[in-house]
């Protein structure tokens, strides 16, 4: 299956979007990318928003019709990731699967805490940079539970199936044997990275270990059964526009919502306020 | 008289009793007291310089030039931009090379005439830094003090080592990301001794004196206090970057310490004394840079013209593209 993005506007600014397209029509990129993408269920698919070393705080719009990619706001005005020393924007390419949902009705029975609202977070560990938009072919490596202003938040460990590395990462131990040291600095990231907008340092369950393969796909499953109950209409909703193109047996199934969402045009990236560039010393973070 | 010492200094340091050595770097010494400073005044004024450009930027025929608007010439971004160093407020003029977070090594070209800055070629290829986990390109904006030289004809008095034949390296840590050709005044910190093949090659480390920092920066201590981590990070990443390209770790002279700002005003102050002796014609040997300039009036490489700005840009042509192996990053299992 292979998939395609339709940019609006300009990156770095209030009216840029990336739909997902598939065979040049926009779908869902919450509701309508399947999650896995091999019947063994090896291989899942996963959204690309924030490209490695970048900091503009893009996420698929739960709300928004058909879910493009927007990047965050906060009073209006665009959100922004910190650079926290020695760290240049995101560590990873994060994004999230696509058809998981942490549900916020639902408490955890290991971490105590409820789930976030959004489709479950994944950083990317392979050597290329990626793009918003992109669907990278992926394997589960392990699990981080980020407690996130006292909400369970999910960080997966992947990497891309393409990646020179991927046959000989089978499981969360391999990242340090190949990667030395990218689990303290992913563990580290998570628990400054609101620092320098004035919040507390965020906590990690389980004292912060990365939890192995067995576990993740486990988290997995349970984030993929709770959207399963969502789009069916089986969990409250909220805010969360459930429309797809490709669920018929579901309620929210329109085939008439491509053409509500706007032609392709894209235009060149907005400049970024050079205040962004700033980079941010946490004492004690190391 | 000099003359002639110069020429002992190069015909080979394996002559030379260590008494001998003695006696030369005493005589290094009282040359250095007997070059007068100031004995060029540089026509050159920051407010009028721009960058001129010819080529594609990550190809090797990329030439960016400093150009003065004011006399409409290409000047020498080695020989003809001030050093400007003010001791008392311990400030000079930096040239930005490589921006922070990237990996092109661009750098002044010591050979060719008008020293522009290019892109480092190795074996036909543009070069790149690798990423060494867990950073991205470059730490600091990195770039060069013009008017200075690490001398290869002469030992270092304490180390015992020669100088790389570039200008003084400058690491400046403040939060703006400086573009390549740009230059800034900033605020003399402290320096590291690194030993890169050999050969000496300090890392100055300063602050831009438009960061809001750089007021409560007074002293290499303060970046410790202030900057957490940067000082190691900076050890750290200049002892490995050329490992990933299969050559050793690179040795960090007086135990890896840093040398504070009085220190480093000196070393800055010698390493200016030294360029004089390269421009002056009194330094000579095989391989020294091109002293080609056109603000020195009573150096032998002053001329008149060094390139026709009419066949240079402003603008700059859209950049060949960056290889995507440069995105690599590699991790080291020991430091």
């Amino acid at each position: 299956m292979s998939f395609t993005t339709r940019q609006i506007g300009a990156a770095n600014t209030l009216d840029y979007k990336v739909y997902i397209e598939k065979n040049g029509k926009p779908i869902s990129a919450f509701h309508d990318i399947p999650l896995y993408a091999n019947e063994e269920k090896t291989v899942l698919n996963m959204i690309v928003e924030v490209p490695r070393w970048t900091n503009a705080k893009l996420e698929v719009s739960k709300e928004e019709k058909l879910n493009p990619i927007i990047q965050d706001t906060k009073k209006g005005k665009l959100r922004y990731v910190r650079n926290c020393f020695p760290h240049h924007g995101y560590i990873h390419n994060y994004g999230a699967f696509p058809q998981t949902w942490e549900d916020p009705n639902q408490t955890h029975p290991e971490t105590k805490a409820k789930g976030d609202n959004d489709p479950l977070d994944v950083c990317e560990i392979g050597e290329q940079v990626g793009y918003p938009g992109q669907i990278k072919q992926v394997k589960v490596l392990g699990v981080m539970a980020l407690l996130d202003e006292g909400e369970t938040d999910w960080k997966v460990i992947v990497i891309d199936v393409n990646d020179p590395l991927a046959s000989k990462l089978n499981d969360i131990e391999d990242v340090e044997t190949h990667l030395p040291g990218l689990l303290r600095a992913t563990n580290e990231w998570f628990r400054i990275y609101k620092i320098p907008d004035g919040k507390p340092e965020n906590q990690f369950a389980f004292s912060g270990e990365c939890k192995n393969k067995k576990y993740a796909e486990e988290v997995v499953n349970e984030c993929s059964e709770a959207w399963e109950k969502l789009i069916k209409g089986e969990s409250e909703k909220g805010d969360i526009s459930l429309v797809n193109t490709t669920l018929s047996s579901t309620a929210s199934f329109s085939e008439a919502a491509v053409n509500e969402i706007p032609p392709a045009s894209p235009q060149p990236s907005a400049p970024v306020d050079k205040s962004i560039d700033k980079w941010f010393f946490i004492s004690g973070a190391h | 008289m000099m003359k002639k010492f110069d020429a002992a200094f190069k015909s080979g340091p394996q002559l030379r009793s260590l008494g001998m050595a003695r006696a030369l770097d005493r005589l290094a010494l009282s040359k250095q007291h007997l070059n007068p400073t100031g004995n060029f005044t540089p026509a050159a004024s920051l407010s009028s310089l721009a960058s001129l450009n010819e080529g594609t930027k990550y190809s090797p025929d990329f030439k960016k030039y400093s150009f003065d608007e004011s006399t409409g010439k290409v000047i020498s971004y080695f020989h003809d931009v001030p050093l400007g160093l003010d001791t008392s407020n311990r400030t000079a003029n930096m040239i930005a090379e490589i921006p922070r977070w990237s990996n092109a090594k661009f750098e002044i070209n010591a050979k060719l005439p008008g020293n522009p800055i290019t892109q480092d070629v190795k074996d036909g290829k543009v070069r790149f830094v690798k990423n060494l986990f867990p950073y991205h390109g470059y730490v600091h904006n990195y770039g060069a003090f013009p008017q200075t030289w690490e001398d290869p004809t002469t030992k270092d008095r304490e180390l015992s080592l020669y100088g790389d034949n570039d200008p003084l390296d400058v690491c400046d840590i403040g939060d703006e990301v400086l573009e390549t050709g740009a230059i800034k005044r900033v605020k003399i910190l402290g320096s590291m001794a690194l030993v890169d093949s050999g050969e000496l090659d300090w890392k100055i480390i300063v602050i831009n004196v438009d960061d809001p920092m750089a007021k409560e920066l007074h002293d290499i201590h303060d970046v410790y206090v202030r900057c957490p981590g940067l000082l190691e990070a900076t050890r750290q990443w200049f002892r490995f970057y050329k490992v990933p390209d299969g050559k050793p770790k690179n040795h960090i002279a007086f135990n890896g310490k840093f040398k504070t700002q009085q220190e480093t005003v000196e070393l800055l102050e010698e390493y200016h004394s030294a360029w004089k002796r390269l421009v002056s014609g009194e330094t000579k040997g095989e391989g020294l840079p091109n002293i080609s300039n056109t603000t020195l009036e009573n150096t032998p490489g002053f001329t008149s013209s060094l390139v026709n700005p009419s066949s240079l840009k402003k603008s700059q042509e859209p950049p060949a593209d960056i290889p995507s192996d440069v995105n690599l990053i590699y991790y080291s299992s020991n430091d």
